[in-house]
């Protein structure tokens, strides 16, 4: 090898190497990236909403089997007190021949009536949907493979690492972007010149909403009125002195960007300046909860009724719920015992209370705007919980993180009332487990569910590997949920 | 090994002809324009590099990958040369950083792989950078390296063809190698810094934004006068201004403060988090032991609990916060065991309680993943280390997490204490530190463990370390003391793991100076954690001193486009008021709240902010402050500035009782006597809030701004100057 760089370079000599050499790397990827900015303009408008449950949601409460796998269920959760009673949850036959059941706040009102409505009526209507056993995978698992250490996701386990796979749909590392950026970066055409970013966050910055040029804008949920939640305050001097204050601080803003920190503090607060000044009107929507999320998604609901006004086509949402962490008093003393209804519920009751009750007024909303078959939204969570309980007795217990777990998918576009994905086999050490504690080893990837949703949205099928770059290594890219 | 040799000896040839090369391309042999900052060489007529592809040593367009491929990386490594590159001894290519933009102007990270002085010319180096795998055929573009958080001039360089790419930097110029050489500097230079007379005018002011909560002028005269190490020293050996012992209060606050008979505020005072949140910005504010706040504030954010999952009682939260002060300036190991054993921390992460039976992963994994050694194994300066196969190597797993989980069994409250208001109710102590529970058991050969809340059966820790079991038979007592003992073994475990330097370090320095050191800078304060010169691991006075005198963090000026980290919104408030000579109630609870920093209440074990946050739009920079940093609290952070300096008719934020009983008052009369001449205010501006970074452009535009309001309202054109630049990009990233 020596003697033929040698020779090559006593050929070419040093300083007459100024022939250029082709580049054998093309550059279409990239490329293509921009050339998609010129697809038309969408005719119709679609929104996808998605609900963080930040802390991971112990999905194994969330849906129970009611029918003879009940008694594995209890078995294992019932000693500590961590089971829900069989006559609390809520029947539902999604799968022909078996029964399950609903977390009873998942439609609080059926044990209390003076709770406002959760989502059984929704699922009834066959509008809401159940992914089961989704999670974070870089390729489709045994659990053989997982015990030998091969084709595990980076750090499971991890809360940090988690969020940013499920919302990067990237489980091999640490990611710089999320798929709803991603699909915002190659869907933007859609939406034509519009003053709003395609990618709306109501609870701070996320991952998910971060793609390689889309940058989301953040605002305030309700109550703040949608005409407030960007606003620049001025104090002192006559009109014209604040009037030329605000036109210096915009003149600064295009000031000493080679800093690449400030550069990223200038391009936040120029974008929070432009949306701003298009938030003009606050419409009225209506009834909500006055809860974190019943809040998030008033303010979404709002700006989905703005959608013609402000031109918009495309719009991803993000809402967020956290303390789904519920290492510890999951159920509380009543596990049974729905949100409000004046006994301890625990932080997970209490929780999917307030997650089911958002929703359903967001739905009802969309229906209200009369465009419910064209939002969708879907839920993600870190992970699922142990299905073994952590720590016993009835007001302390919890669960420990774990991995696959079951997602809600909600709109008319849903074709609801049904399971998808496959139900786990409820068993310490059994098919589904990592060991022994009752982490269930994901069946489906959240890069499939991601790719059914982006699809359904309007990403086009070849740009499906640009955003899911693993999709290719399961089965199948569309779940099916969306039709 | 033949071959490893025939390419020493054809790399050996190839440097000295290429020292031939480039003093022969030196032309006119020009002096070198460098004002004694590291300078890339170029040709004698231009701006474009000297640089040479690292394998065949020919010249530009350089093409993506290498001609003649080395390894399974075959991405192009280009050579530059560099004069000035004054590297600290020990220091290679993990102090340099590389940037290159294109003629749209989107910027690529290189690698530096390799820094060697040239033999025989030793004022110059030759340095080694990889091509990124995202850069394609650009054409031009303009390359600069970073050492200490300075960047060189920007060259031109070919990538893929010549030509195109962005225009020279205003007053670039050729910067040809010198004739004759200068004298070879053979010593690596000794780091300046900490000579104790040592701090200019501009660079104590950043010192001071570093090591306090704000540079005062009191404290500027003060360190101008005795230098930073003394200043350092003499800090370490102030005394705590302690946060006030707070009452503890029965857990439900219906019986704490009942409705109707209850004090006024007693809630707020008892239930909320306002009285530990007053005391922080009181003593933030006038507080002699400036650098332990601002360490045990830093270690708040790492060593996390939060005040929401506390029953908001300060009470509760109060003796953690009295232990990040105590040890903040201690060993590393005696802080992870106090705060491991305050009941706050026992309470926020499930270690309070946790039995045996089904014990409770959460404080095993956090301890692990956020208190010491992180997710991943690192190299001694903080970078992740990799398998073959290019993956992250994880530095534990469940199994250690449950190993971990089964140790931290068995602690309990210690007995309860009198409520203070009618010495008779029984409250939780969540004052003294844990205790071992009672509840022992007898011993169960099948659990090979005592029956009671205590695993006492053997362990596997990190390392392969293993933990004996309880031998059968012992007393209540002896099992006590020998979970006693298995925590400290514990904690040592974790402690003695080589992860926990580099990675607390890094954590320190993010919080402290800025959000992306260089590996090298890592690797020093690194050293400084593993052995403190006297043999000593985990002292945080030399991890401290490190930190604050290093050259990637003193100097005027930081050019490298990296350098420099997002003022969080505690700081931005300190600092305006320190800078402003505030006097103050401390109430900034809800304004810090709306910039969505709510003091102590941090959402989630992760913090305020996320230490491992990636800045959109960069190419993986951190910045764990952006996490906060949105459309919408980037106007909260303005409104701020505005409500402190220019409502109220510029008087401050007035007194509102009862949670602001005096409001806040700032003083700037000295910058309102320059109102007149606006240059000059705004000179001074730059000063104190900039040490002196302010660009020419961003100065002509404060003084634009400052000349359109009448001369005949000084008070308006000085806060509209503060208002401006306290607002500015430049002023909340702080560089």
């Amino acid at each position: 090898m020596a003697h033929s760089r040698r020779t090559f370079l006593c050929r070419t000599g040093y300083a007459l190497g100024a022939t250029a050499l082709a580049s054998s790397l093309d550059q279409l990827g990239l490329i293509s990236a921009f050339a998609q900015q010129s697809n038309n303009i969408a005719a119709d408008y679609k929104a996808l909403v998605c609900i963080f449950l930040f802390g991971g949601n112990d999905s194994n409460n969330m849906i129970v089997p009611l029918d003879a796998e009940y008694s594995a269920y209890n078995t294992v959760r019932g000693p500590s007190g961590l089971a829900l009673s069989q006559s609390a949850l809520l029947p539902i036959n999604p799968i022909s021949g078996r029964q399950f059941g609903m977390h009873p706040n998942l439609s609080p009102e059926v044990a209390n009536p003076t709770q406002s409505r959760g989502l059984l009526d929704v699922w009834n209507q066959q509008k809401l949907a159940v992914l089961c056993n989704v999670g974070t995978l870089v390729q489709p698992l045994t659990r053989a493979q997982y015990q030998a250490g091969t084709g595990r996701p980076y750090q499971l386990f991890s809360h940090s690492d988690q969020q940013t796979q499920q919302q990067a749909a990237i489980s091999n590392g640490p990611s710089q972007t999320g798929w709803g950026g991603r699909m915002a970066d190659l869907t933007g055409g859609l939406n034509g010149t519009v003053p709003l970013p395609m990618a709306v966050t109501v609870s701070g910055t996320n991952l998910f909403s971060t793609g390689k040029n889309t940058r989301q804008i953040v605002i305030s949920p309700a109550p703040t009125a949608l005409n407030s939640v960007l606003v620049l305050n001025a104090s002192g001097g006559a009109a014209a002195d604040q009037t030329a204050r605000r036109n210096a601080l915009q003149q600064l803003l295009g000031l000493d960007l080679d800093a690449f920190l400030v550069k990223t503090v200038s391009d936040t607060t120029s974008q929070a300046l432009q949306t701003s000044a298009a938030l003009s009107t606050d419409p009225t929507v209506g009834t909500f909860p006055a809860t974190s999320l019943g809040n998030q998604l008033k303010q979404v609901a709002k700006l989905i009724k703005q959608r013609d006004v402000l031109g918009m086509k495309r719009q991803i949402f993000f809402c967020a719920v956290s303390s789904f962490d519920t290492h510890t008093n999951q159920t509380g003393t009543n596990p049974t015992s729905p949100n409000g209804g004046g006994t301890n519920s625990g932080t997970q009751g209490s929780l999917l209370a307030q997650v089911s009750q958002a929703m359903r007024a967001f739905y009802d909303e969309m229906v209200a705007q009369g465009i419910s078959n064209q939002v969708t939204t879907f839920t993600l969570s870190d992970f699922a919980r142990t299905f073994a309980p952590s720590g016993s007795a009835a007001a302390t217990v919890g669960t420990d993180h774990a991995w696959g777990g079951h997602q809600l998918i909600m709109g008319g576009a849903v074709q609801g009332g049904t399971f998808y994905g496959t139900f786990p086999t409820l068993a310490l050490n059994g098919p589904n487990d990592t060991d022994t504690r009752g982490r269930w080893i994901p069946t489906t990837s959240v890069d499939q569910y991601a790719a059914t949703l982006a699809t359904w949205y309007g990403l086009a099928a070849s740009d499906l590997p640009t955003v899911f770059p693993y999709l290719s290594r399961f089965a199948s890219s569309n779940l099916g949920f969306l039709g | 090994m033949r071959k490893c040799l025939s390419l020493r000896s054809f790399r050996h040839l190839m440097r000295l002809l290429s020292i031939c090369a480039l003093l022969s391309f030196c032309g006119a042999f020009n002096l070198a324009e460098a004002a004694g900052g590291p300078t890339i060489l170029t040709d004698a007529a231009s701006t474009r590099a000297i640089a040479f592809e690292a394998v065949t040593y020919r010249k530009e367009p350089f093409p993506l990958t290498m001609p003649v491929p080395f390894s399974a990386d075959t991405r192009s490594r280009v050579v530059f040369f560099v004069m000035n590159l004054d590297l600290l001894a020990g220091e290679g290519a993990n102090a340099l950083a590389a940037d290159a933009e294109d003629a749209t102007h989107h910027h690529y990270t290189f690698t530096v792989e390799n820094v060697t002085p040239m033999p025989g010319y030793e004022w110059m180096s030759q340095v080694t950078v990889r091509l990124s795998d995202d850069i394609g055929d650009t054409g031009d573009v303009l390359f600069r390296l970073s050492l200490h958080g300075v960047s060189t001039n920007r060259v031109r360089v070919a990538i893929g063809h010549l030509g195109g790419g962005p225009a020279d930097d205003a007053n670039m110029v050729s910067t040809p190698a010198p004739f004759p050489a200068p004298a070879p500097t053979p010593v690596p230079t000794p780091n300046p810094y900490t000579d104790p007379a040592f701090a200019t005018a501009n660079d104590s002011v950043r010192f001071l934004e570093q090591a306090t909560w704000g540079p005062t002028t009191n404290d500027l005269a003060h360190v101008r006068s005795i230098g930073y190490r003394a200043y350092i020293n003499e800090q370490f050996n102030t005394a705590i201004t302690n946060y006030p012992a707070q009452d503890l209060y029965p857990t439900d606050s219906s019986v704490g403060c009942p409705s109707g008979t209850a004090p006024a505020n007693c809630a707020r005072d008892h239930y909320s988090m306002y009285p530990v949140q007053i005391s922080f910005f009181q003593r933030a504010l006038t507080g002699s032991d400036q650098l332990r706040q601002r360490v045990a504030f830093a270690l708040h954010k790492i060593l996390v609990v939060s005040g929401k999952d506390l029953n908001n009682q300060p009470g509760w939260v109060t003796p953690y916060l009295q232990t990040l002060d105590r040890d903040a300036f201690g060993n590393f190991r005696q802080l992870l065991e106090d705060v491991t054993l305050t009941p706050a921390m026992g309470d926020y992460l499930d270690m309070l309680n946790n039995s045996r039976v089904s014990p409770n992963e959460n404080y095993a994994r956090e301890i692990l993943q956020l208190f010491s050694v992180g997710v991943d194994q690192l190299n001694p300066d903080g970078t992740p280390k990799f398998d073959a196969q290019g993956n992250r190597l994880p530095t534990y797993d469940q199994a250690t997490i449950t190993n971990f989980a089964r140790v931290f069994t068995g602690w309990t409250l210690a007995a309860q204490k009198k409520w203070v208001v009618d010495g008779t109710t029984n409250v939780l102590n969540y004052t003294d530190p844990m205790v071992l529970s009672n509840n022992v058991g007898s011993y169960n050969a099948t659990l090979n463990s005592y029956s009671g809340v205590f695993d006492t059966a053997p362990k596997t820790l990190l390392g392969g370390q293993q933990l004996p079991a309880a031998a059968a038979g012992l007393t209540a007592a002896q099992v006590q003391s020998y979970k006693t003992n298995e925590l400290k073994l514990a904690l040592d475990n974790i402690f003695n793991h080589p992860n926990v330097g580099p990675y607390i370090s890094r954590e320190l320095i993010k919080q402290l100076v800025t959000s992306n050191p260089s590996p090298a800078y890592v690797q020093r304060v690194a050293a400084a954690f593993n052995d403190n010169g006297q043999g000593v691991r985990g002292d945080l006075k030399a991890v401290i001193t490190a930190i604050l005198l290093d050259p990637e963090a003193r100097g005027d000026a930081k050019t490298d486009p990296n350098y420099g980290r997002l003022r969080e919104p505690v700081q931005l408030v300190t600092n305006l008021l320190r800078t402003f000579n505030a006097t103050s109630d401390g109430f900034f609870r809800d304004d810090l709240t709306s910039m969505d920093q709510d003091l102590f209440n941090p959402p989630t074990v992760f913090s305020y902010f996320p230490a491992d946050y990636s800045v959109p739009g960069t190419n993986g920079l951190f910045g764990p402050e952006f996490g906060i940093l949105s459309s919408s609290s980037t106007f909260k952070r303005a409104n701020f500035v505005n409500k402190l300096f220019l409502a109220n008719s510029g008087n401050g934020i007035p007194a509102s009782q009862p949670n602001a009983p005096t409001g806040t008052q700032l003083n700037y009369s000295a910058y309102q006597a320059l109102a007149g001449n606006p240059s000059q205010l705004i000179d001074a501006l730059n000063a104190s809030m900039m040490h002196g970074t302010m660009s020419v452009a961003m100065k002509a535009s404060l003084v634009q701004a400052v000349t359109n309001v009448s001369s005949a309202n000084p008070a308006l054109r000085t806060q509209t100057a503060i208002y401006l630049i306290a607002t500015s990009s430049q002023y909340q990233v702080e560089r």
